[in-house]
C-alpha cells in the first residue's frame, strides 16, 4: 500500500508522542499478559477440584493458592490498565491540542480570499467536530488494536499448544468474517461522509437564519424557515438512519464472531473431554481463553468504524492546515523606513486587479498618494474603492503592477509590521464581544505586547505633551472619533461590553469605535472605507476636524460619497470601472467638468431645488 | 495576559452550569418528544429482557453441559445442548441488532422533533432576545447540544436499562442456585457500588468542567473566525493565538482529570470481576468438595460473574455520555422555555382590505431601565403619506421603526393600525403589510433572484423583473452570464455593500408593500446610482405609505412630513420648506450639510 501524503501526516503526531504511545503499548501488554494468566488457574484449579477424591486438604491448599494468585493478577493488571489507558488517551488529548493550535495559527495567516471560498458553517464543523474525530483516530484506534494485537499473540501463544486444532476451529471463521465485513466499512465509511456533510447543510441552515433575524422577522418569513428547517432536518435524520443500519449491521456481526468461537468450543471441546485428550481443567481455560477474546474482537469492529471516521476528518481538516498561504510573508522582510518629515506615501504602478479571473474590477492603476495628505476615492457602486483599498493593506496582493509605501514595494516588507502602520476602518464596522475599551485597544495590545511586531507602541496624545496612560488614550482616541457625548449615555462607559457583532451599539457608534480603533495605532497611513456613512453631517465635520489635527504629516485616505468631506481634502481620485478617470482637487475637478462635477451638480441640484 | 482570561474573546460566551434542572424533570420533558414514538420504544425495551434471557441462558446451559455430559462422559443428546447454545447465540446478535435499530430510529425521530422545536421557537422570540444572545450559542443550543444527545442514544444509553435487568437477572439467578454460593460471591459488591458512587461524584465535576470549557473554546474560535481580517489588520494574530492556546490548554487539562478518573474506574471494576472469580474458586473448592456444589454450577457462577461486571464497567461510560446528554437537553430546554416574545393575543384581530393609517399615541420607550430612547411619541401616518424622519444618530429613529413593525412593544402608549391596537393584530400577519430596507442590507446564501423574492410563492415572476429594473438591479445581474440566477454567496459577500443595499431594494419593492420603511437605507449608495434608484423609489412611495430614515437630508426633501427627532422626543414637524422657514433644528442640519455647496 502506498503510504500516502495523508498517512505520513497522521503518523507525524503518533511519532510526536511516541513515548506515550509506547508506553501505552507496554502497560496493555502486562495488562492483557496478567489477565489472561486467569483462565490458566481457573483451569488448574478446576481440575484439581475434580481430583477431590484424592486427598481433600491438598486440593484446598492448591485451590486457594490458584484463588490468590488470580487475586494478584487481577489487581496488577488493573494498575497496568490505568496506567495504559491514562497514557494513551491523554496522548490523544496532546494531539487534539496541537491540531487545535496549528488550525488557529494557519486560520490567522489564510487570506479573506480563501475565507470567501470556505462556508462558515462547513470551517466550523471542521475546527470542532473533525478535531474530535481526528482524537479519537489515535486515541481509541491504537488502544484497540494494540489490546487486540497482544491479547490475542498472548492467547494464541497458550491455546496452541493446548490444542492446535481446537484453536484453529475456534478462530478459522474470524479472517473469512473479517474479509467479508470489509463491504460493511466502505458502506459505513460513505455513509459516515453523506451524515457529515448533511449535518454540515443542517448548520449552515441555521446560521444563515439566525444572522438573518432581521430580514426574516421583517419579511414574516418565519413558516418558509421552518418549512425550509424541516425538509433538511429530515434528510439529516434519514441518513443518520440508515449509518445507524449500517453500523448495526457491522456490531451483530462482531457479536456473531465472538458467539462462534464459544459454540466451538463447547461442541469440539466437550468431544475432546470425552476422549480424554483434554481435561475439564483445560476445557474450562480455554473457554476461558475465547471469552477473553470476545471484548478484543468487538473492539477491532470500533476501529475500523473509528479510523474511516478519523481519515475522512483528517482530510477535511487537511484542507486547511495545507491551504496555501496566498498573502505570502516575506522572509528577512524589510522595514518601512523612519524619515524625518511626513510619513505615509503610496504609489500604484500600473496595478490591476480581479477577485476571479474574467472580472476585472481595477484596470492598470496608476497614482501617487504624497506623504502627509489626505486624499479622497470617489465612484459609483461597484467602481473598486474598497478593492483599491483592501490592496494597500494587502488582504490581496494585485494581479499585475506594483504598490510602494514611503518607496518599498509591498510584497518586500514585513507583513504584520507593515499592517501595523496602517489604521484601517472597514465598510462593515465588526466589533468583538468585548468592552469598548478592548475593542478601542485591540491592535494597540498587539504593538504593547506582540514581540514579533517591532514597532515601540505609539503615544497618542491630542495637543499636549502629556504622556497618558493607555485609559486615557483610549478615551482620547474615542474622543477623536467623535463618540465621548455617546460615551456619557452608557452606564458603564467605555467598559460596556459590546455584544456579538457589537449589537448594542447604533451602526454609527460601531463606526466611531472602529475609528477610534484605527487612531489609536497612531497609523502613517489612515484608510476611511465609507466609515462615516452612518454618522450625521455634524458629527462627521467634527472627526474631520479632530482627524485634520491628529493626522498631521501622515497620510489619510477616505472612502465616500459625501460631498461635505470631499471639499476639505488635498486630492480626489475619481474611480470609474476599474479605471481613475480624474484627478484633482475639489475646485480643479469642479473646473474641469468632468465626471465628478456631474456627481457634484446633481446633489448640488437637488438640494437647491428645494430651497 | 492573565487580563485576558476576563477580557479576551469568548469571555462573555463562557457558560457557567446553569440553573439545575432535577434528572427527573429532564427526563420527562424528553419522553414528551419520544411519546409520539412509543410503540418503537416499548417494543425495543420489551426486548431488553429477552436479550438478557438468551444472554444469561448461556452460562446454564454451560453447566448442563458439564455436569451431564462432560462430567459423566456421555455425550448422547448433547448435540440438543449445542443446538440450544447456537440458537442462543444467532438470536442475541439478531436481537440486539434489532433492538438498537428500532430504539435509535425512534430516537432519531424524536430528536428530529425535538430539533425542529427548537427552531421553530427560537422563530417566534424577540428582536431584543437576539440582540442578547451571541450566535454562537444559539448555534450550539440547534446543533451540538442535540448533537450529544443523540451520542449518548448512539452509545447504547437505553441499554442501560437491560444492563440493569441482566444486572438483577444474575443476582437472582446465583441466589436462587446457592444463596451461600451467591452472597460469598457478592462480597465485593457494596465496595464496588460505594467506589462507583465517589468516582461518579469526582466524575460528573470533571465533565462539567470540560464542558464549560469547551464553549469558552468554541465561542473564541467562533468570534475569530468572524474577525479574521480585522485580527489580520490589527496584527492581532499571535495575541488572539495566545488566548485561544490557553483556553485550549484548560480543556485539555480538564480531559486530562476527566481521563484520570474513567481509567481508574473502568479498571477497577474490570479488576473487581477478576477477584471476585478468585473468590469464587476459594470459596467454591470447599463447596465442590464437601459435594454441595457441582463443577458445573462452579463454572456457571463464574461466567455469571464475568458477565455482571461488563455492564458495571460499561456502565461508567454510559453515564459520561448521559451527564453531557443531560447538561446539553437542560441547556435546550433552557432555550425551549425562554418566554422572551412578543405577547400574541389568543385570537387575533384582521385588518380589513384597504390603506392603513398609523397613529402612535403617547408611546415611551427604553432599552435599559431610567433611559428613555422615546418620550411620549405622538405620531399619526396617514394612508399614501410619505413621512421622513431626521435627527442625530441616538435621537431614536430606528426605535421607531422597531416600534411600527411591531419587533418591540413600547413601555406605555399605544400604537393603533386603522384605530386597532396593533398587540390586538397577529405580529406576523401585521408585519406582511411592510416591506423593509435596513442600513446593514443581508443577503441569504443563493441567488440574487431568491433574495429578492425570499421564496415567498406570493412573489410573481413579473413583480421580480419589474423590481430589478426599476432598481438597477437588473443592469447589475447583466454583468453575470447567469445574470439573477447568479450566486451572492453567504452573506452576499460576493456583491460589494452597494450592490447588496440594490438587491434588497428590489426585494422591498418586489414585495409590494402597504408601507415601504426605509432605515437609512441610502447610506452606502453612491450619488449617482442613489439618483437613479431614487425616481423608482420615489414613484413606489407615491403608491402607498413610506416612512424613511436618512441622513442625506436631500434624500427627503420630497417627503410630505418631516418630523425632526432629538433626543426622544418630536421637535419639528412639517414640510421641508416649512421647516426651513421655521429656521430651527432642521434648517441648521440643512445648513452644516450644505454648508460648502450652498
Amino acid at each position: 500500500m502506498a503510504f500516502s501524503k495523508r498517512n505520513r501526516r497522521i503518523a507525524t503526531y503518533f511519532v510526536r508522542y511516541w513515548p506515550s504511545f509506547i508506553v501505552g503499548a507496554m502497560f496493555l501488554l502486562v495488562t492483557n499478559y496478567l489477565g489472561l494468566l486467569i483462565p490458566g488457574h481457573i483451569g488448574d484449579a478446576i481440575s484439581s477440584m475434580q481430583a477431590k477424591g484424592v486427598n481433600t486438604d491438598s486440593v484446598l491448599e492448591a485451590c486457594k493458592d490458584h484463588a490468590l494468585a488470580i487475586i494478584v493478577f487481577a489487581v496488577g493488571a488493573g494498575i497496568a490498565r490505568v496506567v495504559s489507558r491514562v497514557q494513551i488517551f491523554n496522548a490523544g488529548r496532546l494531539i487534539e491540542f496541537d491540531v487545535r493550535n496549528e488550525l488557529y495559527d494557519r486560520l490567522t495567516r489564510l487570506s479573506p480570499a480563501w475565507f470567501s471560498t470556505m462556508a462558515t458553517g462547513d470551517l466550523t464543523s471542521r475546527v470542532s467536530n473533525d478535531v474530535n474525530f481526528i482524537r479519537l483516530l489515535y486515541a481509541i484506534s491504537f488502544l484497540h488494536v494494540v489490546n487486540t494485537i497482544t491479547a490475542y499473540f498472548i492467547a494464541l501463544s497458550k491455546m496452541l499448544p493446548l490444542d492446535w486444532k481446537l484453536t484453529v476451529i475456534c478462530l478459522g471463521p474470524f479472517p473469512v468474517i473479517l474479509f467479508a465485513a470489509r463491504f460493511i466499512i466502505r458502506a459505513l465509511f460513505n455513509q459516515t461522509k453523506i451524515v457529515q456533510g448533511e449535518l454540515s447543510n443542517l448548520s449552515s441552515q441555521v446560521q444563515q437564519n439566525l444572522s438573518g433575524i432581521a430580514i426574516v422577522r421583517a419579511y414574516a418569513m418565519e413558516k418558509r424557515e421552518k418549512a425550509e428547517f424541516a425538509l433538511i432536518n429530515e434528510s439529516f435524520v434519514r441518513a443518520n438512519i440508515k449509518l445507524i443500519t449500517i453500523r448495526g449491521a457491522m456490531q451483530a456481526t462482531m457479536t456473531l464472531l465472538a458467539g462462534i468461537g464459544t459454540l466451538a468450543v463447547l461442541y469440539v471441546g466437550a468431544h475432546r473431554v470425552v476422549d480424554q485428550t483434554l481435561t475439564l481443567g483445560q476445557f474450562v481455560e480455554f473457554n476461558g481463553y475465547v471469552v477473553a477474546l470476545a471484548f478484543p474482537t468487538i473492539g477491532l469492529g470500533w476501529v475500523f468504524s473509528v479510523w474511516n471516521r478519523g481519515v475522512a476528518a483528517f482530510d477535511r481538516v487537511l484542507d486547511i492546515l495545507d491551504a496555501p498561504i496566498d498573502i505570502p510573508d516575506p522572509e528577512d522582510g524589510r522595514r518601512l523606513p523612519n524619515p524625518e518629515g511626513p510619513k505615509g506615501s503610496v504609489e500604484f504602478t500600473e496595478v490591476s486587479f480581479g477577485y476571479s479571473d474574467d472580472e476585472p474590477v481595477l484596470k492598470d492603476i496608476s497614482l501617487a498618494i504624497p506623504a502627509g495628505s489626505t486624499v479622497a476615492i470617489v465612484g459609483r457602486t461597484g467602481s473598486g474603492k474598497t478593492t483599491l483599498a483592501r490592496l494597500i493593506s494587502r488582504l490581496w496582493d494585485p494581479t499585475h503592477g506594483s504598490i510602494k509605501i514611503d518607496g518599498e514595494n509591498l510584497t518586500a516588507l514585513a507583513l504584520r509590521e507593515m499592517r501595523a502602520e496602517i489604521g484601517v476602518v472597514p465598510q462593515d464596522p465588526f466589533l468583538f464581544s468585548m468592552s469598548i475599551e478592548n475593542n478601542v485597544r485591540f491592535g494597540l495590545d498587539s504593538l504593547e505586547n506582540d514581540t514579533t511586531i517591532q514597532r515601540d507602541a505609539p503615544q497618542l496624545s491630542l495637543g499636549s505633551g502629556e504622556p497618558l496612560t493607555r485609559r486615557e488614550q483610549v478615551l482620547q482616541a474615542l474622543k477623536i472619533a467623535g463618540l465621548d457625548d455617546d460615551l456619557k449615555t452608557l452606564a458603564n462607559g467605555i467598559d460596556t461590553m459590546v455584544g456579538e457583532r457589537g449589537v448594542t451599539l447604533s451602526g454609527g457608534q460601531k463606526q466611531r469605535v472602529t475609528i477610534a480603533r484605527a487612531l489609536i495605532m497612531d497609523p502613517r497611513i489612515l484608510i476611511l472605507d465609507d466609515a462615516l456613512a452612518s454618522v450625521d453631517t455634524a458629527t462627521e465635520n467634527v472627526i474631520l476636524d479632530h482627524l485634520d489635527r491628529i493626522m498631521q504629516g501622515r497620510t489619510c485616505i477616505i472612502i465616500t460619497h459625501r460631498f461635505n468631506a470631499l471639499a476639505r481634502v488635498d486630492q480626489i481620485f475619481v474611480l470609474d470601472e476599474g479605471r481613475i478617470v480624474e484627478t484633482g482637487t475639489h475646485d480643479q475637478l469642479l473646473e474641469s467638468g468632468g465626471v465628478y462635477s456631474e456627481l457634484f451638480e446633481r446633489q448640488k441640484l437637488e438640494a437647491e431645488l428645494e430651497l | 495576559m492573565s487580563d485576558n482570561k476576563r477580557t479576551g474573546m469568548g469571555s462573555t460566551f463562557s457558560e457557567s452550569a446553569i440553573a439545575d434542572m432535577s434528572e427527573v424533570t429532564v427526563v420527562r420533558r424528553l419522553w414528551k418528544y419520544l411519546r409520539p414514538y412509543r410503540g418503537m420504544f416499548f417494543l425495543s425495551l420489551v426486548l431488553l429482557p429477552a436479550i438478557s434471557a438468551v444472554e444469561l441462558l448461556q452460562p446454564y446451559l454451560l453447566q448442563i453441559a458439564i455436569d451431564q455430559y462432560i462430567v459423566p462422559r456421555d455425550l448422547s443428546g448433547f448435540h440438543l445442548i449445542v443446538l440450544a447454545f447456537a440458537g442462543c447465540v444467532f438470536s442475541q446478535g439478531i436481537l440486539q441488532f434489532t433492538q438498537v435499530w428500532v430504539m435509535q430510529t425512534a430516537g432519531q425521530r424524536a430528536l428530529r422533533d425535538l430539533r425542529q422545536a427548537v427552531f421553530d421557537h427560537v422563530q417566534s422570540l424577540s428582536v431584543a432576545f437576539f440582540q442578547r444572545q451571541p450566535l454562537g450559542r444559539l448555534m450550539a443550543r440547534l446543533t451540538t447540544d442535540i448533537e450529544s444527545l443523540q451520542e449518548a442514544l448512539a452509545s447504547g444509553m437505553v441499554t442501560m436499562i437491560g444492563d440493569i435487568f441482566t444486572l438483577t437477572a444474575i443476582v437472582v439467578i446465583l441466589l436462587w442456585k446457592d444463596w451461600r454460593f451467591a452472597l460469598a460471591s457478592f462480597v465485593v459488591v457494596p465496595f464496588l457500588l460505594a467506589l462507583t458512587a465517589v468516582f461518579r461524584h469526582f466524575m460528573r465535576k470533571a465533565f462539567r468542567e470540560v464542558r464549560t470549557k469547551v464553549s469558552r473554546l468554541y465561542s473564541h474560535l467562533q468570534e475569530s473566525i468572524a474577525g479574521m481580517q480585522v485580527i489580520q489588520l490589527f496584527v492581532r494574530e499571535t495575541i488572539s493565538g495566545n488566548e485561544y492556546r490557553e483556553i485550549n490548554a484548560e480543556y485539555r487539562d480538564a480531559n486530562f482529570m476527566a481521563i484520570r478518573f474513567d481509567a481508574l474506574l473502568y479498571a477497577v471494576v474490570e479488576a473487581v470481576g477478576s477477584v471476585t472469580v478468585g473468590v469464587i474458586i476459594w470459596y467454591g473448592s470447599g463447596a465442590v468438595v464437601r459435594d454441595v456444589v457441582t463443577l458445573g454450577v462452579l463454572v456457571a457462577f463464574i461466567e455469571y460473574m464475568q458477565k455482571f461486571f461488563v455492564p458495571i464497567r460499561d456502565l461508567a461510560q454510559k453515564y459520561n455520555f448521559l451527564q453531557a446528554a443531560i447538561v446539553a437537553s437542560e441547556r435546550v430546554f433552557e432555550l425551549l422555555d425562554e418566554t422572551d416574545r412578543l405577547p400574541v393575543v389568543a385570537s387575533p384581530l384582521t385588518l380589513d382590505e384597504g390603506p392603513l393609517e398609523i397613529e402612535f399615541d403617547n408611546v415611551c420607550f427604553s432599552y435599559l431601565p431610567d433611559e428613555p430612547v422615546l418620550k411620549n411619541i405622538s405620531l399619526r401616518i396617514r394612508p399614501a403619506e410619505k413621512i421622513a424622519l431626521v435627527g442625530h444618530t441616538g435621537s431614536g429613529k430606528s426605535t421607531i421603526i422597531q416600534l411600527l413593525l411591531r419587533l418591540r412593544d413600547p413601555d406605555s402608549g399605544v400604537i393603533r393600525v386603522n384605530g386597532i391596537d396593533v398587540r390586538e393584530l397577529d405580529p406576523i400577519a401585521y408585519r406582511r403589510h411592510f416591506a423593509v430596507v435596513m442600513q446593514d442590507c443581508f443577503l441569504f446564501q443563493g441567488t440574487i433572484r431568491q433574495n429578492i423574492t425570499l421564496d415567498d410563492p406570493e412573489v410573481s415572476d413579473e413583480a421580480v423583473l419589474e423590481a430589478a429594473r426599476s432598481v438597477h438591479v437588473e443592469r447589475l445581474a447583466a454583468r453575470y452570464s447567469d445574470g439573477l440566477e447568479h450566486l451572492v454567496g453567504e452573506r452576499g459577500q460576493h456583491l460589494s455593500s452597494g450592490e447588496r443595499q440594490l438587491v434588497s431594494f428590489a426585494r422591498a419593492v418586489a414585495h409590494q408593500p402597504d408601507i415601504l420603511v426605509l432605515d437609512e437605507a441610502t447610506a452606502n449608495i453612491d450619488s449617482e446610482t442613489e439618483a437613479l434608484i431614487q425616481d423608482a423609489v420615489e414613484s413606489m412611495m407615491s403608491r402607498q405609505t413610506s416612512v424613511v430614515i436618512a441622513h442625506r437630508l436631500s434624500t427627503i426633501q420630497n417627503a410630505d412630513r418631516i418630523i425632526v427627532l432629538h433626543r426622544g422626543e418630536i421637535l419639528e414637524d412639517g414640510t421641508h420648506q416649512q421647516l426651513l422657514a421655521a429656521g430651527g433644528h432642521y434648517a441648521t442640519l440643512h445648513r452644516l450639510q450644505y454648508r460648502e455647496a450652498g
